[in-house]
């Protein structure tokens, strides 16, 4: 027995689709994108673009703005380092992934830029004036994740695109654990949406996006092969070639192209539905085991994520004895300092993240795990 | 018969000039062209008529092109 609950790290299983998009990809799309005039370039570099609009409609996007990466981190990075290449001040909320983190306290450890962390409070009120109150006038750029990869708080990321609207900062929004399960769209005032392929949105691994609406010119991280100008030293400037070099993973854009059609035909929001269902469930059952305590605060938005602890337990100790009873879920600091930090977990937390092929039979097959691992004589003695 | 043969700056460029002009009545293509200037992606629209007019569809959705040559056979 496997039961994923880690959807948040990736998604898995992948709909039958997907591996068939996948499949087909390997077979028929073999020629590289953009370059060349052979049947086998020309086919692939259709299919590639196919994916673009795919995405592209989606978001609302235009497919011309919409960048193939490898992931969500490479995707932050471009766009961080891209934008605040001439410097000034940018301000990340507080609940960033390191994927966002990390490239901008670098930036700001180098003397490149200054950095401003805004608290993600319970209520949006005191969270969007957090923001607004640190917002100057070298602000060039607000990262804000739009669903945080640890509890899954949903900050009013709408509000907070506005406020960068109106004094012509950047909006740059993490949608890596958002993405697929929220109606997203650019018109709500993001200006570059940078996401993974292969969790919420069911591609395969080693896939993500960034998009833009094309306002803030982005320095490209990269140089190199684009099928264009071949023969100038200097990058392209036209989008998107300025920021995909070198051959895009096509089976990956394949492979998002059918998890995004595998999304828009089940409905996002009956996705979001089901997944909820199952945290629920999953924090009902919580409530009976004594110790339990589920990071959630009233007055906050969600998405389908449940991080939680059993008293004092270390949360790595008891993932792997779950773990060991087949139950797939995170244990630790999950690569979010910032969001560790404002929670004040000395030890991490675990994380419940279900998709849409876990039922809620699978959250009580969990919780009665839970409580069957409580009553051993290791935890009974030491906990 | 080609009328004229746009160079363009990358292929998602050619395809979108493509679907623009296809949707609205003008007959092209997307080929290699084999006399592509350096600025270009090798990729370039042939279109089959009314080339000024594609041209000028082209330029108002601000779809970029790097080379329009006429009279191609």
């Amino acid at each position: 027995m496997l039961i994923n609950l880690d959807n948040a790290a990736t998604t898995f299983p992948k709909p039958p689709s997907v591996r068939k998009a996948v499949a087909e990809a390997m077979e028929s799309f073999g020629g590289n994108a953009g370059r060349g005039g052979h049947p086998l370039a020309m086919r692939t570099s259709a299919a590639l673009y196919s994916a673009r609009e795919t995405v592209a409609e989606f978001f609302g996007a235009m497919p011309e703005n919409v960048i193939f990466t490898m992931n969500c981190t490479y995707a932050l990075n471009m766009a961080i380092q891209g934008i605040m290449s001439g410097g000034g001040h940018m301000i990340i909320s507080g609940i960033e992934h390191n994927s966002a983190a990390r490239p901008a306290a670098e930036l700001a450890r180098n003397g490149k830029i200054t950095l401003s962390v805004a608290p993600v409070h319970s209520d949006d009120e005191p969270t969007a004036d957090a923001f607004r109150s640190l917002m100057r006038e070298d602000t060039k750029a607000v990262v804000c994740t739009l669903a945080g990869n640890v509890t899954g708080q949903i900050p009013p990321w709408k509000r907070i695109a506005a406020l960068c609207r109106e004094r012509d900062i950047c909006f740059i929004a993490d949608g890596a654990q958002a993405c697929g399960i929220l109606d997203i769209k650019m018109s709500d005032g993001i200006n570059i949406l940078c996401t993974a392929g292969h969790k919420g949105l069911y591609g395969i691994t080693g896939t993500g996006l960034l998009i833009t609406d094309g306002k803030y010119p982005i320095k490209p991280l990269i140089q190199g092969g684009t099928g264009s100008s071949s023969l100038s030293l200097v990058q392209p400037e036209l989008l998107l070639e300025s920021l995909e070099s070198g051959t895009p993973c096509i089976i990956g854009a394949m492979s998002v192209k059918a998890g995004i059609e595998f999304i828009q035909k089940h409905g996002i929001s009956r996705i979001r539905s089901h997944e909820e269902k199952i945290c629920s469930r999953f924090i009902s059952r919580l409530h009976s085991i004594p110790g339990a305590v589920v990071y959630r605060e009233q007055g906050a938005s969600y998405a389908p994520v449940v991080s939680f602890n059993i008293g004092d337990i270390p949360p790595e100790l008891l993932a792997a004895d779950l773990a060991e009873k087949g139950f797939c879920l995170r244990a630790g600091f999950h690569c979010a300092a910032l969001a560790h930090t404002q929670l004040g977990t000395k030890n991490g937390t675990i994380r419940f993240s279900p998709a849409f092929f876990n039922t809620e039979h699978d959250a009580d097959a969990l919780a009665n795990s839970i409580k069957y691992v409580l009553d051993s004589e290791k935890y009974q003695k030491n906990y | 018969m080609t009328v004229c043969i746009v160079e363009m700056p990358s292929y998602t460029y050619a395809v979108k000039g493509e679907k623009l002009l296809s949707s609205r009545g003008y007959p092209c293509k997307i080929k290699r062209n084999t006399n592509a200037s350096p600025g270009s992606c090798g990729y370039s629209l042939f279109i089959y008529r009314d080339c000024e007019k594609a041209a000028g569809i082209l330029a108002q959705y601000r779809v970029p092109y790097t080379n329009i040559s006429y009279g191609g056979g």
